[in-house]
């Protein structure tokens, strides 16, 4: 990732908010807590009370078997997992995965948001079009792009034929199109999200910001790279880490689009894990290798988020 | 799994276990619980309340879902006591749903599903004994491979009901065309299979289509025909065994795609997507699920001829392993005698001839396949496919504990990196064996 | 220059609606093809023969019209509930730095990345203990519980994104706390909210894998759950059928849509804030 040199910059910034007194910083607190406290509470039963479980487990030897029996193992489970070949390949597939499907979708979904944005005809229509991929189950989805993908009776492949460039390509059979191919589906899939989330942060950007700027004389990309990218900045952060996070998770679609074939080019982590948690139903193992990519990937976003915060920062 | 402890309990770790504990522990005594809320309210436990049975059903064709609906409407009527209550489920995510109910203790009483993903859940203690309750009647009517593969521990754990095997489907047309003569042995070699496929593969047309996007299962369930058993042992004790009996229907496939005679493109397909090349007769021979029968019937264009060919049979026979789809009771069921009586009921010849009728499936008892074959002497095509159910055979992967993760992890893509041509048939052995050893590392 | 522009632009949005919008097509097509043509090599858009019955076997088989009340009533209340919950806390997280945000954002990122089947079997029991599972109330909760941090998220880029001076400023004029909330952010945020809701309505309205683990009586079924049994053991699929129903499926979905992206437009905002 570029953004990993990004912290290596020093800025010797003031801290953003002035001092205030005392009084003042416990009500703000107050104020703060009570803004967060309904989201908390939800959260704390559902979702963080599972999730301690879930990483307490990655330190036992737990099974998924009936009156299990189990003792707490320490670090054997990531000892064990440093040492597996077929894990760190998959690991290592899915960072493709995910990078490449996350940047796809970043510049699609900023392309199309552009154009939604601007005061084109049908703007309605076209935007309703462009969400449908949307409200499609992520198993329909597979469904239908493995029948436009099917080598012998696939409307690509007779396209491609029709303007006399080869038809009998197997796109998710062939060890090198299989991975290229998932990732279409994939920002196929993530577009209309990322488009949305887009184009609702360009509505929010003060019309007199681009209005300054053309009175300044500056052109579209100027305006884009002026105005545009520095006010979206925020969103686009948000969304690629979230992205990143979602496609880094996502197995069931292209399990259902290849398996993780041919030959494995496309096993994706979360399909590794989920082999040796309910396959193998070595949970604790399992749980250990849930906990490398949590660990992992947080670093990364944790790199990439404090690089965008400084850079935010200096923007403004 | 290996996994060597050094539990040494300092007082940190108690103070982890603690809550882990008692969260688990809640999932043990939840077992008994998740059977007292069923879902009729039947809340006051009167003693003259009747039994209710939740029966989580699988079948999927329309056909199969009447067939099912209509066995458990006559036991309900003989047996106002024991009431069923169909849960009907998807195949899809099935595993998923199932492991959670267990773990969480809220598994149904009767659960349908298949032996080699059911087996998992027997060996970790979820499915009650069935032994004492099945009737030697029964045990003798089921063929022994078909028991064989039901048989944990020798516990019986489930009650087969419907089998597929592997059948070769022809297009007569384009077999006559190339003076072939349709075998009607009992059965036929796989040298025949490729004297035919040889001899039909001309102009535009190959011989054979074989639809093996998941290679492992038709693999393993050919491959007794070789005298590739794959696995010696069961639990976690086995150990894989890869010799020239396991990978010489992998070298077959390779050398009938090397001379042509095989489409390349059907490997890496479905079954049910290479049938369409079958349909427009680029294909002469397919290999199928037996099922694909009652598809091809409805899917085949008019005037399609087609022809189930004998079983086929290699140098060790024409054995197929059995992989039944099975009915299991809970073990944490309230009443696994009701359930059991059930189960007996929902097997008796005339119940399995009927679903196994509807789902174009093989029965898995003899008597059941007699019924059907007398009931469908009319048409050709059953009778080789109910033929093929003579040679079911217990299958050693099935009782293996690693067996899905290697399936998923190491065999399906070494067996298509091998099917690519990207490998030989030394490296394929190598590969499955190293797999095998990393995962019990 | 200003004449090239337009035309270009309106290629490149054909270009796309062409991208996302084929496989919906085919879809579509795949819908009113008759099973014999779907099992064949034949390639076409159109169907030789339109067939309708796909869509009254969908609606007759499988529940899917109780599956899709079901799903509605769950996208709408959880989506509901994730917006008036995560506003405010999305607000806190946005304006008031140090512990609690790090924290708040720690967790939100961990929630996100921890495999889902390592955390469902104590979810599972702790909503057994409180008779939850096999409810479409605890489904909600549930749906609810896992968008809340990507709505945090989301909403907090969209509060970064206001300018603070203009909140500043409102305060500075006079105007209390609240009514710069009400006044400036609030409209401002519009576009940020509605983008948020659509989220949450379509993560709830396509989610399988708590629907199918919690879910155990059919009439409580979801649509993701029903559609999926179109898809057989043996890797059998009734394509017509399936298709047809993930049309009739997304006919919500789509209402829903055109509902909501007006409100994605902040034309008339802007000239609120000048204001």
């Amino acid at each position: 990732m570029s953004t990993a040199t990004a912290p290596a910059r020093t800025s010797a910034r003031p801290p953003g908010p002035p001092r205030r007194s005392g009084a003042a910083t416990r009500a703000r607190r107050r104020e703060a807590a009570a803004l967060v406290l309904p989201s908390l509470l939800p959260v704390l039963v559902l979702s963080v009370a599972p999730l301690v479980v879930g990483i307490a487990l990655a330190f036992t030897d737990a099974r998924l078997v009936r009156r299990p029996e189990y003792s707490v193992v320490g670090l054997e489970n990531f000892e064990r997992l440093l040492g597996n070949g077929f894990f760190w390949e998959s690991f290592r597939i899915g960072m493709v995965w995910a990078v490449s499907v996350t940047l796809l979708q970043l510049v699609a979904g900023m392309g199309l948001a552009l154009l939604l944005a601007a005061d084109l005809r049908l703007q309605g229509l076209t935007r309703v079009l462009a969400l449908i991929p949307w409200a499609m189950p992520p198993v329909v989805v597979a469904i239908m792009w493995r029948m436009i993908y099917s080598p012998n009776a696939g409307p690509l492949n007779a396209a491609l034929g029709s303007v006399g460039l080869p038809d009998d390509v197997n796109w998710l059979a062939d060890f090198s199109t299989a991975l290229p191919a998932v990732v279409v589906v994939g920002v196929w899939v993530g577009m209309p999200q990322t488009t949305v989330t887009l184009l609702a942060g360009l509505q929010q950007i003060p019309g007199e910001l681009h209005e300054a700027a053309s009175m300044d004389g500056a052109g579209a990309w100027r305006r884009f790279t002026a105005v545009t990218l520095p006010s979206l900045r925020p969103i686009v952060t948000s969304i690629t880490s979230l992205n990143f996070i979602w496609n880094f998770n996502s197995f069931s679609l292209v399990y259902v689009l290849t398996e993780g074939g041919p030959g494995g080019k496309t096993m994706l982590p979360m399909l590794f894990t989920y082999l040796e948690a309910f396959k193998n139903r070595n949970i604790g193992y399992a749980a250990a290798m849930g906990v490398v990519l949590v660990v992992v990937v947080v670093a990364l976003l944790t790199v990439y988020l404090w690089s965008q915060l400084r850079e935010e920062k200096g923007a403004r | 799994m290996q996994v060597h402890r050094h539990p040494r309990p300092t007082r940190r770790t108690a103070a982890v276990a603690g809550p882990l504990a008692a969260l688990l522990l809640l999932t043990a005594c939840g077992g008994g619980g998740g059977d007292e809320e069923p879902a009729a309210g039947d809340g006051a436990g009167d003693a003259a309340e009747p039994v209710t049975l939740e029966f989580q059903s699988l079948s999927d064709q329309p056909a199969a879902i009447e067939a099912t609906q209509a066995v458990v409407d006559s036991w309900n009527a003989e047996n106002p006591d024991v009431q069923v209550e169909i849960v009907p489920a998807g195949w899809d995510g099935i595993y998923d749903k199932l492991i959670t109910q267990f773990n969480g203790g809220a598994a149904p009483d009767v659960i349908h599903y298949e032996a080699a993903s059911i087996v998992p859940f027997a060996r970790d203690g979820y499915l009650a004994d069935l032994s004492e309750y099945m009737s030697d009647e029964r045990r003798a009517d089921i063929p022994e491979g078909v028991l064989e593969s039901v048989t944990v521990d020798d516990q019986v754990i489930a009650y087969p009901t419907e089998l597929q095997s592997y059948m070769v489907f022809a297009n007569r047309g384009l077999l006559e065309a190339a003076g072939v003569e349709v075998p009607s042995g009992e059965t036929m070699t796989w040298d025949e299979l490729r004297e035919i496929a040889t001899a039909t593969t001309a102009g535009g047309v190959a011989g054979l289509g074989w639809g093996l996007k998941s290679p492992t299962a038709a693999f393993m369930t050919l491959g007794p025909q070789f005298g590739g058993e794959y696995f010696d042992g069961s639990g976690a004790d086995a150990e894989l065994v890869v010799d020239e009996g396991e990978t010489a229907l992998p070298e077959l496939v390779a050398e009938m795609t090397a001379d042509g005679t095989l489409a390349p493109v059907t490997l890496s397909q479905t079954g049910s997507e290479v049938l369409a090349s079958f349909y427009a007769g680029q294909v002469a021979m397919t290999i199928q699920g037996s099922f694909q029968a009652a598809n091809i019937a409805t899917d085949a264009p008019e005037g399609f001829d087609w022809v189930v060919l004998p079983p086929l049979e290699g140098p060790e026979g024409a054995e197929q392993a059995a992989n039944p789809q099975t009915l299991s009771v809970n073990i944490d069921s309230e009443h696994p005698e009701e359930a059991a009586q059930f189960l007996e009921f929902f097997t008796e010849p005339e119940n399995l001839a009927s679903l196994n009728r509807a789902d174009a499936l093989i029965p898995a008892t003899t008597s059941a396949q007699e019924a059907l074959a007398t009931e469908l002497a009319e048409e050709p095509n059953w009778a080789p496919i109910l033929a093929s159910g003579q040679y079911f055979t217990g299958a050693p992967y099935l009782f293996v504990d690693a067996y899905a993760q290697w399936k998923d992890t190491v065999a399906t893509p070494a067996f298509q990196r091998f099917l690519a041509g990207e490998t030989d048939a030394a490296a394929l052995g190598e590969e499955l064996q190293a797999g095998w050893d990393e995962i019990n590392a | 220059m200003r004449t090239l522009v337009r035309p270009a632009q309106y290629t490149a949005l054909a270009l796309y609606i062409v991208f996302l919008g084929f496989p919906l097509l085919w879809l579509l097509s795949a819908s009113v093809k008759s099973s014999e043509e779907l099992n064949s090599l034949t390639v076409s858009l159109l169907p030789t023969e339109w067939r309708w019955d796909n869509y009254s076997q969908a609606l007759e088989r499988q529940g899917l019209v109780r599956s899709s009340a079901n799903s509605l009533v769950v996208a709408l209340v959880s989506t509901a509930l994730v917006v008036v919950i995560a506003l405010p806390g999305a607000y806190a997280l946005a304006r008031f730095r140090g512990a609690m945000r790090a924290l708040g954002t720690g967790w939100i990122l961990v929630s996100q990345v921890f495999p889902v089947i390592l955390v469902i079997l104590p979810l599972f029991l702790i909503l057994r203990t409180v008779e939850l599972t096999d409810s479409l109330v605890g489904l909600t909760l549930v749906h609810t519980t896992y968008t809340l941090p990507f709505a945090l998220w989301m909403l907090q880029g969209y509060v970064s994104a206001i300018p603070r001076d203009l909140e500043e400023a409102g305060s500075m004029d006079g105007a209390g706390r609240a009514s710069v909330l009400r006044q400036i952010v609030f409209p401002l945020l519009m576009p940020g909210i509605v983008a948020t809701a659509m989220f949450s309505f379509v993560s709830s309205w396509n989610e399988f894998f708590f629907a199918l683990v919690l879910l155990q009586s059919p009439e409580n079924y979801t649509l993701p759950i029903t559609l999926k049994m179109f898809i057989g053991g043996e890797g059998k699929v009734a394509l017509g059928p399936l298709a047809a129903g993930s049309i009739l499926a997304a006919v919500p979905s789509i209402v829903f849509f055109s509902i909501m992206q007006k409100r994605l437009t902040g034309g008339l905002l802007s000239g609120a804030v000048k204001g």
